[in-house]
């Protein structure tokens, strides 16, 4: 992350320079922040204050907590079981099932669906959620009718990351706005791997052999736990495949 | 009460398609444990050992007591193991899981009929007063191999622990404060450790020491080996799972020796820097009231 977001402490006020005008949209507000009406702006948790003006919005970008389903996101879910005309799917232990309708698969019909064994894991998108029902799925666009990269994994490892990290691999420019570099100097140094990541703190690494699929979650798990700058990963790569040779 | 989240089908299949291929997810050796800490509290009988996340707190008290009445010579010696949620979901407080039941009775095995602690020194008044030590162990976080830590936090609590000093004077029992008196190392006989191996594939042909969670999971059996650092075997428990080889079991009782003088080596040395940090002024020989055996 860079270092420009103020860092900010739950009820800090927040200095009235730093929150974006804009004169037509209205000013949004991300996680972390709460409207105290007439016109106060407090923080709820600790983290650094980002703001986005031409979006005109702000939030609070911060690491932990459990991981809580909004809509869009993507996520790597485990099957629980599977009813009559749906999955139940476990996107985070300990908490109620999501839902995803056998049909919403690419190309799936009664007939065509892919079967799916208790324990198998599904990139899916996140198409319902909200506090008082239990979320839906989808591994289907809806528009296009393409999976667009969802869909059942098949073999590979899943790794648990923080939210913190996960939210940042699936920025559309990790390495500058969520200073992850890692999985790129991987490939640079000529892995051959795949990977899906999930807002819900699950990574998903495949490749033809182990030893890569171990290396790279380790540099990904070491990267989290030691939150580790961008040079700091490009060591720890360089480390790794020495030590793997 | 939520079951244990259980691991997906790729996770299963990889850790054990990785082991055939001699890789662990850590990146570990198979015999290698991971990073063992080990802290004293400020008082005398807390220890807190971390083994990669997995934690463990252990504080060892004593109070006086009447002794049973079919053993009137002997203290009381207990060891209460808890798993909380904290340590993880689907732990429930005041419904012991197989887990707690398990570790609390391997404790009680190693450390207690192994007679690691003397219990006849416990005695104050025969037949009326003796000291009863009581070990709680406390689960902080759990990432596997929950028994030798566990283990190692609890001798290491008795090891640091001290009692207050008694003296007896025409029958009538005194029992000191720290202030007047600094208090006595209980009377301790050996030091067993637990060594858990983890075997793996059909015949168990693949052991792991210090597995994680999620291979605890994956593994076909397990077995604890429990042993002091001059090789005298206090159990070892083989609790179902997959059958291992004679030979196999063998070679673990004797990497697992070598393990447990690692343990007792770091222990010792660790109890000899707190003592050190303890004793500021340099007047803790002078204060003690103990007698050199």
């Amino acid at each position: 992350m860079a270092t420009e977001h103020p860092l900010v402490l739950p009820g800090d006020t927040i200095d009235p320079s730093l929150i974006p005008t804009h004169k037509k949209q209205p000013l949004r507000l991300g996680p972390g922040l709460r409207h105290v009406p007439p016109s106060t702006i407090l923080p709820t948790v600790a983290g650094q204050l980002v703001t986005d003006l031409r979006k005109n919005s702000m939030w609070v970008e911060y690491n932990g907590g459990r991981y809580i389903p909004s809509q869009g996101d993507l996520v790597i879910g485990q099957v629980a079981r599977s009813a009559t005309d749906l999955y139940f799917v476990t996107i985070t232990p300990y908490t109620a099932n999501a839902s995803l309708p056998h049909l919403s698969f690419e190309g799936a019909s009664k007939k065509t669906r892919p079967q799916l064994l208790p324990g198998a894991l599904v990139y899916a998108r996140v198409t319902l959620a909200n506090r008082h029902m239990d979320p839906e799925l989808e591994c289907v666009s809806a528009t296009t009718g393409k999976a667009e990269g969802l869909g059942p994994l098949a073999g590979g490892m899943a790794f648990d990351v923080s939210l913190g990290l996960a939210r940042r691999l699936l920025m559309a420019r990790s390495r500058e706005e969520g200073g992850v570099e890692v999985l790129e100097q991987l490939g640079a140094e000529g892995l051959a791997f795949e990977t899906a990541v999930g807002r819900n703190g699950r990574v998903w690494v495949g490749s033809d052999s182990p030893k890569t699929v171990v290396l790279v979650g380790r540099a990904l798990t070491e990267t989290d736990e030691k939150a580790l700058g961008v040079e700091q990963q490009r060591k720890l790569v360089k480390k790794l495949i020495r030590e793997m040779r | 009460m939520p079951r244990e989240a259980e691991p997906s089908l790729n996770e299963r299949q990889f850790i054990l398609q990785a082991l055939q291929e001699n890789l662990r997810l850590d990146g570990r050796e198979f015999d290698q444990y991971r990073p063992l800490e080990l802290t004293f509290g400020d008082q005398y009988g807390v220890a807190d050992v971390t083994l990669g996340k997995t934690r463990v707190l252990a504080k060892a008290s004593a109070e006086v007591t009447v002794p049973y009445v079919d053993r009137p010579l002997d203290g009381i010696f207990n060891i209460a193991t808890e798993l909380s949620p904290m340590a993880s979901p689907a732990f429930e407080v005041g419904r012991p899981t197989e887990t707690e039941v398990l570790i609390s009775r391997l404790l009680e095995k190693t450390v207690r009929r192994s007679g690691a602690l003397d219990t006849e020194s416990l005695c104050l008044v025969a037949g009326q007063k003796v000291w009863s030590v009581r070990v709680d162990v406390h689960v902080l976080s759990h990432d596997g191999n929950l028994i030798d830590a566990a283990c190692f936090a609890v001798v290491s609590a008795l090891r640091h622990f001290r009692k207050p000093d008694t003296s007896m004077e025409s029958g009538i029992l005194t029992v000191y404060t720290p202030a007047e008196r600094e208090p006595v190392a209980l009377s301790w006989l050996h030091s067993p450790f637990c060594v858990t191996w983890s075997y793996f594939g059909d015949e168990g042909e693949i052991a792991l020491l210090d597995a994680t969670w999620r291979e605890e999971q994956v593994r076909a059996g397990s077995c604890t080996i429990s042993l002091n650092r001059h090789g005298e075997i206090c159990q070892i428990a083989k609790l179902g799972g997959t059958p291992v080889e004679a030979v196999t079991l063998l070679q673990c009782t004797n990497t697992a020796l070598t393990k447990v003088q690692e343990f007792s080596a770091f222990l010792d040395r660790k109890l000899a820097e707190d003592i050190k940090r303890r004793d500021k002024g340099g007047l803790m020989a002078e204060l003690s009231a103990e007698n050199d055996r």
